[in-house]
């Protein structure tokens, strides 16, 4: 003769006991909501944004190569040929390069604007190519062309039309470069990888020549090469664009920048989920505080059912399914949230919405976790109590 | 069978006392012997104070005595752990309480069922056996009442009910009517009287003189001790 309480009976009873305080368990798993909707949506925004990254960093490739001949021991920069772009060309795994060349003129909007005064604006000349190399996006206008190399015109980086006040290159706007009046033929998307590119301004190395002085030797090299001998490419370039002196030649990715952005946002991402964590942890402590009163007030219920024959575990039992149900409602509704302030995120940003299942599996269980340590204290008070105390008036 | 079976013991109690450690200790019950047997109908009858819970609960294993000897149908409680004790509550006991304790909002039928929860039958079962439980008490028609839709009566009959569904070799009635106007107490004594002829074996507790004289035996206790 035993005492048997079948596990969908067991299940029946704690939903009773819960459902028959709803307004009480609603307020007590809004704790329990709250911390697994911060960590759900703590998780989805950081994946998305992680998937948004991967979407970017596809689209630009990383693959890509900045060359520069960085300063000498002296400070003096080191001689880069005249013909260092057709070399680099010549490496074997290169798929497409191009130069660029700082000049020494700054950008105005008019002649009342004093020379010294360049607003952070660099002037630049490049070949039709670079946007192509470096995978960039016309906003309005054209970039540099070859039919219009020998003219004064320049095109402008997204900040530096900002700083000039050109928002279009209609109707026609001229710019003052140096001395000379320059033509506005383009204005170019942000760059997500060179917010250098963004503060300047370009012009053909013909024009660059003409009106301003400029030299041919390139300043920075954009290189393109095979992902798969990206390493190999970085290694031998110093010496092709600078064999006097290799060392100063500094070679970045561009790319790694965005990557070690991100990386900085996880250590953030980790510091929002801990804190949800201890949001978890204070929230199980008031589950517990509640199933405590929660028992107190029972005691007659305990008392007629262990008078109908149930055992101290299935008492203990009884309130530890309570308490994780109570829990794991919070988990539920927190993960609902959770990924609506994902999804409004990801909508508002105009990112990929991307929440990983792990994750939310993860939440819940730490949720159903977290439900039953904070029922085990309860129930065992509640398998203690003396059935005839419980029962007497 | 029923001749065979209708005097076997149910209950027996030998030289049971119990002593609630003080200071001062106070001594609910002092030494009482008392055999009840197959199918008889006892009420137990004592001013307040007189220990009459205290045996109604050491009778059901609510309560362990300080020392003496309990059996219930044959079986020592004395080396039987909690968990045994409470598979005999869930297989051969029944217990009636005086302020019914029904669950609040939950129908009639499922009230009774409940009494079965804790040996693991089906749910079908269970409810099967419940109507046929509240039919036996008289409350076929209320199937589907709420405890707040019951009179007194009602409601201590559906607890009768869910003492008797599993059959139970004993129950134990603690102040059934002491909730309950006089002519309800009538009412559940006839229902007991009933129940008894049909073989249920019933002991109940209560300090109601008149609803005792009803009973075919009564045990009178006074001072924790059973007096003739």
């Amino acid at each position: 003769m035993r005492s048997r309480l079948r596990p969908i009976d067991l299940f029946a009873l704690s939903m009773r006991g819960l459902f028959a305080r709803p307004f009480r368990a609603v307020l007590t798993s809004i704790g329990i909501g709250i911390g697994i909707a911060a960590i759900v949506a703590v998780i989805g925004i950081s994946a998305s944004g992680r998937a948004a990254l991967l979407a970017t960093l596809d689209d630009l490739g990383t693959n890509l190569l900045r060359v520069t001949p960085g300063a000498g021991i002296f400070g003096q920069a080191a001689d880069v040929p005249e013909d260092a772009v057709a070399m680099v060309a010549r490496i074997g795994p290169v798929e497409d390069v191009t130069g660029i060349t700082i000049v020494d003129a700054t950008v105005r909007r008019s002649d009342f604007v004093s020379k010294l005064d360049t607003g952070g604006l660099t002037v630049v000349s490049a070949t039709p190519r670079l946007l192509e190399v470096i995978r960039g996006d016309v906003a309005d206008g054209r970039f540099l062309e070859d039919g219009l190399k020998a003219v004064p015109v320049v095109v402008l980086g997204s900040t530096a039309a900002e700083r000039l006040g050109i928002r279009s290159v209609v109707p026609a706007v001229r710019v003052l470069i140096g001395d000379e009046w320059f033509g506005v033929t383009g204005i170019l998307e942000s760059f997500p990888i060179h917010p250098d590119l963004d503060r300047t301004v370009f012009v053909s190395y013909e024009s660059a020549a003409t009106f301003l002085d400029g030299k041919p030797e390139p300043t920075a090299i954009y290189v393109r090469a095979n992902p798969l001998s990206i390493n190999d490419v970085a290694e031998v370039i110093p010496a092709t664009v600078a064999p006097e002196a290799p060392d100063t030649v500094e070679i970045t990715r561009p790319s790694d920048a965005l990557v070690a952005r991100k990386a900085a946002d996880e250590t953030l991402t980790s510091l929002l989920i801990g804190l949800g964590a201890v949001a978890l942890l204070v929230a199980g402590v008031a589950i517990a505080n509640i199933m405590v009163m929660s028992i107190l007030e029972r005691r007659m219920e305990i008392g007629v059912r262990r008078s109908l024959g149930a055992t101290r575990r299935h008492i203990r039992l009884q309130f530890i399914v309570e308490s994780m149900a109570l829990a794991g409602f919070g988990g539920l509704a927190g993960v609902v949230l959770g990924a609506g302030i994902t999804v409004g995120y990801a909508a508002n940003r105009d990112v990929m919405v991307s929440i990983p299942m792990a994750g939310i599996a993860a939440s819940v269980g730490a949720a159903l976790a977290l439900g039953a340590l904070a029922g085990v204290y309860p129930a065992v008070r509640a398998s203690r109590i003396d059935p005839a105390e419980a029962v007497r008036r | 069978m029923e001749s065979a079976n209708s005097n076997r013991p149910v209950v027996e109690l030998s030289g049971v006392s119990k002593v609630y450690p003080g200071p001062p200790p106070v001594v609910a019950l002092d030494s009482v012997d008392l055999v009840v047997s197959r199918g008889e109908l006892v009420a137990i009858v004592g001013p307040s104070g007189s220990g009459k819970s205290t045996l109604l609960h050491v009778m059901g294993g609510l309560d362990r005595p300080t020392s003496g000897d309990v059996a219930i149908d044959g079986v020592d409680l004395g080396a039987l752990n909690d968990k045994g004790i409470s598979g005999l509550r869930a297989h051969s006991i029944g217990f009636v309480f005086q302020d019914f304790f029904l669950m609040e909002g939950v129908d009639a039928v499922n009230n009774v069922a409940e009494g079965l929860v804790y040996r693991g039958l089906g749910r079908r079962e269970r409810r099967t056996r419940a109507v046929a439980a509240l039919e036996s008490v008289g409350l076929g028609h209320r199937l589907d009442h709420t405890p707040a839709q019951l009179s007194g009566g009602e409601r201590q009959r559906v607890a009768i009910a869910r003492a008797l569904i599993g059959d139970p070799a004993i129950v134990f009635a603690d102040e059934p009517t002491g909730n309950l106007d006089s002519a309800t107490s009538d009412e559940i004594a006839e229902l007991f009287t009933r129940l008894n002829a049909g073989g249920s074996t019933i002991v109940a507790i209560t300090h109601d003189l008149e609803f005792a004289q009803r009973f075919p035996r009564m045990v009178s206790l006074r001072d924790g001790r059973t007096v003739l």
